[in-house]
């Protein structure tokens, strides 16, 4: 078997840091290969480099046993490399048909006008080799993001390109969608095509690779065949040390004190008549497939978003049309499933950052001036409760702190702001195996000392690990309650299924469902 | 994709311009002086004479509807060109100069009158694609440049054209269509056919879309944006000769000032999205027809000349108004639906979780 | 095989030369990417042109010209402050100009203390609040603080106007402000009928033009010394747009006011999630232009000493935005401050008189002020550039 692809010791650094660290590597024709690391682990770097994205500063590579330096991602997509990023690259203004021949339409006549009979035929072909059935002048602002990963495959599929790169491609699609991925890139492998694999749910990368390569801290720290490693070697190898445990054990055990209650909340079409409370010293899981409503759920408890009828009863006092502003007023904090949109100001230094949400508590008097030195001395002090790794945070821009450290400088904010009930949607989605357990350990204390934490996730197992207590939504509504004693992955998803798609599940398939 | 219910206030939403247009076109039309027809002995009003009604499509295609053509373009960029005002200006002068001077015909000065356009628009690319400066900064200096290039090329005096350019500005085509007009309609329909027929327009989409995603697709992005300001030059260059003409051949140093706003706003009045990705000509069209609807409208019902800007002003807002609620309107539309909603036809039923 | 080794080994070379190239460049690069960096970047720029062009046109040196120049730059200051506080949100405002205008118009109004009934007995205001006797005020010692509180009012609330359509029904600023100057520039013309207001108190004209401290320099010898040689130094421009100057900045770097401003231009979202009352502050900011404008109005209506409608009229726009960027403020929002602007405001007025020493038509003066803003951008993106270059991770 000839390699595909070979990287001869590829080095990256960004100002002084290297991302990639003397990496070589090589890909067969046919071969899936599963690219895993911690976030930060040089990953992004290494595959951008294969993609044109960014270029290496030494090392080189050849395809086909021809060198291969893409300048631009033009070169890599002509060379026959396609790239599948993780946030999909698809213009929602035009056609899935346009999608598919943006950079080159096949054309017609003097005029060289668009040949829309030629590309229709065309992009139902592809579409049809993916499995998608919708017509090919569809709009891709109309289809859902696992429509758009198929289309954007279709359009690897039509550049004929040898070896199709992976980036995250499941974190927006529903279990079926993933499914129906997964069996395409089984077909892509059976026809010759080279694949690389990236990916956080291991569980995928070991069923999909013939290979797997580690990376932690921009060097290839193991590439051995998929059988050879198990998912606890895996993390071990990433993270460089064992990690038995991938939870904090629960130091105390929730109080019987109410401190919100949501009443009979309602908005039409999206929730139906919620009820529920979260308690004092509680942390409470919010476990729901895509489209169940969740995320819904906590915007509007925190008020981001507006329900239509239902109340709020926040340590005893009603709250009837709240508001990001009102909710802060009354302790609660709201940690957004997306930092850079809604969680971070990126540009901006790490410290005004977490001081933003707490800035009128540093004014003094009528000109509402700012304490500067008392808001450093806070920043900082919350900075370190959470071992934030940073440089002086009065200079760095946030934006260049990992994904981790990044989730940390939103939990500060909100902890400098002394919430006694935290809103959390997906706090650990996209960072790390370390990290994670910080964040945990970070829940865990914050339930210690007395406050309630709602955890949203489309991570079964993280909110069994870490809850004393999982609320089901489903179609708008709660649809089960479990407490600890009745933790049991096969029933809560059931519920979340509500027992119609018996055949889909397992611990995996609710691992990949996200939205 | 599912069908939904007819709704009253979305379709006027959607179509707002349009009836803002039909009720600019009724009020003025009921309000303004009568005249008999023939000897019929009906009372007619003399905004809605064909007459009038030509005038207005003249109107809008010199002042604001081909440099609104070539503003879409560079709208649908999500880019901004300030300086079509001044290029109007720039233009014409050199062609003027050019044919006082050594007799230029027509048709060759029209050619100059282009080529100017043309490159001063090229020359706008380049400071916007090579140097990379904001267009918003590169067509605000070049406003400047332009217009002070114009005046010192002139001595700020006021060019008087030969009389062949003001028998050229009354020409009729096949006797009845005003030349502007059929100008007007043919760059329009260019500007249709590169937009939606070819591909180079739909990747002036896709650019407006996201240009990141657009340069990670393939596309030449560089060559995109500088082709839609050489195109938004060269209709400012055509529009100069054909505006000159009009105005009888007369070009004093205040000639297409502020021009840029009025195309700005009858392709955004046409639903052009300021944020690019969005839009097309023939919205810009209505756009530019509205504008001058109220102007001469104004007129028409003898309001203070003083007060014409002020109208105008407001009817812009109305648009701009509007196309937010259109906007707000939309992204109702777009949130996901994931349970039934009681009240509503099964029609309006949404996909389950799993759409 | 050994093709192959050959082929590694000289890759590997050259990734040594490249290692042990210096990653800034040689030390002059170094330095001049410390320049181009600085804080002071415009401020040395300006200088050098000008001590430059002085060199080859006496005219400049002439310290009636630098007293003349430091009071050209006070009313421009005031109005590029309140576009700078926009711009650092993310906004922009394109009604200063009008605002200008309409607030002159409306304080002569009130202060005009005789109006020729030839000029104005057209206006929509003649016989009620305008009169052959003057304006509403005309002749009362309440006149000058009545006038000047109404034309900073006037300016704060077409500023509000702005903030109030931007957040309420979510309209672009730059069509927003494009409208409401539309409007009031058309406005203003209508109420004077395109004409000058002249007949201004003394004192109001002291706010324009009026002198606390005066400079004379020359030997003691005669006893008179002729007005000519006496330069302006401290004005009351220079106290209010100074005062001013120093009041934004402080509110732009101590307070949660300012704060606030960065953070919306930043990213509005996440900010409004942490509390921040978004519309509220985008409101105040824009009606902080207003009032910057009415400020600026007020100056440079006593120093003319007429009210006129055209006031803000020609490329006071481009002055203003140009000053806020080549101050350093980005168009992008969440980047300012009002030291930059300070700086851009100083090159511009220095600019103009280095143009107008050379005896340039004013259209050309035009043109190359346009040019040099271009290169003035472009010297922002490099800076951008190497600053982005530094930072990237």
């Amino acid at each position: 078997m000839t390699s595909l692809l070979e990287l001869h010791n590829l080095t990256k650094a960004f100002f002084g840091i290297a991302a990639v660290k003397d990496v070589s590597l090589s890909i067969n024709a046919g071969e899936t290969l599963g690219l895993i690391g911690q976030n930060g682990a040089g990953k992004s770097t290494l595959v951008n480099i294969v993609g044109g994205v960014v270029h290496s500063d030494s090392g080189h590579m050849t395809l086909s046993e021809q060198p291969y330096t893409p300048r631009i991602p033009a070169d890599a997509q002509h060379a026959g490399v396609a790239f599948i990023h993780q946030e999909l690259n698809l213009f929602t203004n035009l056609t899935i048909a346009e999608n598919i021949f943006i950079s080159n339409f096949p054309r017609m006549g003097v005029l060289r006008t668009i040949d829309r009979a030629k590309i229709k035929a065309l992009t139902g072909e592809l579409l049809a080799s993916v499995g998608l059935d919708i017509p090919s002048d569809t709009y891709v602002e109309r289809i859902s993001p696992g429509e758009r990963q198929l289309v954007e495959i279709a359009k690897a599929l039509y550049q004929d390109a040898s070896l199709i790169i992976f980036d995250e491609p499941t974190t927006s699609l529903t279990a079926r969608e993933t499914e129906r991925l997964f069996a395409i890139m089984g077909q892509l492998r059976a026809q010759g095509k080279a694949i690389v694999y990236i990916s956080h749910i291991l569980g995928d990368v070991q069923k999909l690779s013939d290979q797997i390569a580690v990376m932690r801290d921009g060097e290839l720290v193991a590439c051995e065949p998929a059988s050879a490693l198990t998912i606890k070697r895996m993390i071990s190898l990433m993270v460089g040390r064992s990690i038995e445990q991938l939870y904090p054990k629960r130091t105390t055990s929730p109080t019987t004190d109410p401190l919100l209650t949501a009443k009979n909340i309602s908005a039409s079409g999206i929730v139906e008549d919620i009820s529920f409370t979260l308690h004092k010293g509680e942390v409470l899981g919010l476990f729901g497939l895509m489209g169940s409503g969740r995320t819904e759920l906590a915007r509007m408890i925190f008020g981001a978003d507006q329900f239509e009828s239902g109340e709020i009863v926040v340590e005893g006092e009603l709250v009837r049309k709240p508001s990001p502003r009102s909710s802060i007023h009354n302790k609660i904090a709201f940690v957004t499933e997306n930092r850079r949109e809604e969680g971070l100001l990126m540009s901006i230094d790490i410290a005004n950052n977490i001081s933003l949400v707490s800035l009128p508590e540093f004014a003094r008097s009528m000109l509402q001036v700012i304490d500067q030195r008392q808001m450093f001395d806070s920043a900082r002090e919350t900075a370190n409760t959470l071992q934030l790794k940073s440089g002086d945070i009065r200079q760095q821009p946030v934006k260049s702190l990992s994904g981790g450290n990044q989730q940390k400088v939103v939990i500060a904010k909100w902890l400098l702001s002394r919430p006694s009930i935290f809103i959390m949607d997906e706090p650990t989605r996209g960072i790390d195996v370390g990290a994670k357990y910080e964040i945990y350990t970070i829940i865990d204390r914050l339930a210690a000392e007395g406050s309630g934490v709602l955890i949203i996730s489309s991570e079964l197992e993280e909110l069994i690990g870490m809850c004393d207590r999982i609320l089901v939504m489903s179609r708008g509504e709660i649809y089960g309650e479990f407490t600890r004693e009745q933790f049991q992955d096969e029933r809560i998803l059931r519920a979340a299924f509500r027992e119609q798609d018996l055949p889909m599940m397992s611990v995996h398939d609710g691992q990949a469902k996200r939205d | 994709m599912q069908k939904q219910p007819f709704n009253v206030f979305r379709f006027f939403l959607n179509n707002s311009t349009i009836f803002l247009f039909i009720a600019v076109f009724i009020i003025f039309g009921l309000s303004s002086p009568r005249t008999a027809i023939g000897d019929t002995g009906i009372d007619f009003p003399r905004f809605w004479l064909p007459e009038n009604i030509l005038n207005i499509i003249k109107q809008a295609a010199v002042f604001a509807g081909i440099i609104g053509v070539g503003m879409t373009f560079v709208l649908l960029t999500a880019g901004i060109d300030l300086s079509v005002g001044s290029n109007m200006y720039l233009s014409v002068v050199c062609a003027g100069l050019l044919m006082r001077s050594s007799g230029l015909e027509i048709v060759p000065a029209l050619f100059v009158s282009l080529l100017v356009g043309t490159l001063y628009g090229a020359f706008n690319a380049f400071c916007i694609v090579r140097l990379k400066i904001i267009p918003f900064m590169t067509t605000l200096a070049t406003l400047v440049v332009g217009r002070g290039l114009g005046t010192a090329l002139t001595s700020s005096q006021q060019i008087d054209f030969p009389e062949r350019m003001n028998a050229f500005g009354q020409t009729m085509v096949f006797g009845v269509i005003p030349m502007p007009i059929v100008v007007f309609v043919l760059v329009v329909l260019a500007a249709w056919f590169i937009l939606t027929q070819t591909q180079f327009g739909r990747q002036v989409y896709a650019v407006g879309n996201d240009i990141d995603v657009a340069k990670k697709a393939g596309i030449n992005t560089d060559r995109n944006l500088a082709m839609v300001y050489i195109i938004s030059g060269f209709c400012a260059g055509l529009a100069g000769f054909v505006l000159a003409s009009q105005l009888g051949g007369r070009v004093d140093r205040s000639f297409g000032e502020t021009r840029e706003f009025d195309a700005i706003a009858a392709a955004v009045l046409g639903g052009t999205s300021l944020f690019g990705g969005v839009g097309n000509v023939f919205g810009t069209v209505i756009g530019a027809m509205l504008i001058q609807m109220v102007g001469i409208g104004l007129q028409f019902n003898l309001v203070n000349l003083y007060l014409q800007p002020m109208a105008r002003a407001f009817i812009i807002f109305l648009a701009i108004f509007f196309d937010s609620l259109r906007e707000a309107n939309y992204k109702k539309l777009k949130r996901r639906f994931i349970r039934p909603v009681h009240s509503a036809s099964s029609e309006a039923r949404a996909a389950d979780a799993g759409d | 095989m050994s093709i192959l080794d050959d082929r590694l080994s000289s890759a590997h070379a050259l990734s040594q030369r490249q290692a042990t190239k210096p990653r800034s460049g040689s030390p002059i690069r170094r330095a001049i990417q410390d320049f181009l960096l600085s804080d002071y970047f415009v401020l040395y720029l300006t200088l050098f042109f000008f001590i430059t062009a002085a060199i080859f046109f006496p005219s400049l040196r002439n310290p009636g010209n630098i007293a003349n120049q430091l009071q050209n730059m006070w009313p421009l200051l005031a109005v590029a402050i309140g576009q700078t506080f926009v711009l650092i949100l993310g906004g922009i405002d394109l009604s200063v100009g009008a605002t200008m205008g309409i607030t002159s118009v409306v304080g002569a109004i009130v202060m005009a203390q005789t109006l020729d009934p030839s000029f104005f007995d057209r206006s929509p205001l003649w016989g009620t609040l305008m009169r052959p006797e003057g304006g509403v005020l005309a002749g009362s010692e309440w006149a000058v603080p009545v006038g000047v509180v109404v034309m900073l009012v006037t300016g704060t609330l077409i500023g509000f106007l702005n903030g109030y359509a931007i957040t309420r029904f979510n309209l672009a600023p730059f069509m927003v402000t494009l409208v409401t100057s539309t409007f009031f520039a058309a406005f203003a013309l209508w109420l004077t009928q395109s004409r000058n207001i002249s007949g201004l108190p003394e004192a109001f004209l002291n706010l324009g033009k009026g002198d606390i401290l005066s400079i004379y320099l020359g030997p003691k010898l005669t006893s008179d010394i002729a007005r000519r040689d006496i330069l302006s130094f401290i004005t009351y421009p220079f106290v209010i747009s100074v005062g001013l100057a120093f009041i934004s900045q402080f509110l732009l770097s101590r307070t949660v006011f300012g704060r606030q401003m960065f953070s919306i231009g930043t990213n509005r979202r996440a900010s409004e999630i942490s509390g921040v009352p978004g519309k509220s502050v985008i409101t105040r900011v824009y009606m902080f232009s207003g009032f910057c404008a009415a400020v600026a109005s007020i100056m440079y209506s006593g120093r003319i000493g007429f009210g006129q409608p055209s006031l803000g009229g020609g490329n006071l726009l481009l002055d203003v935005i140009g000053a806020a960027v080549i101050g350093g403020t980005s168009l992008f929002g969440g980047k300012g401050s009002v030291r930059g602007t300070f700086f851009g405001v100083a090159f511009f007025v220095l600019l103009s008189n280095i143009l107008n020493a050379m005896q340039l038509s004013p259209f050309v003066i035009d043109a190359v002020k346009g040019v040099i803003i271009l290169l003035a951008a472009l010297i922002d993106i490099t800076r951008t550039r190497l600053i982005n270059r530094e930072q990237r991770v």
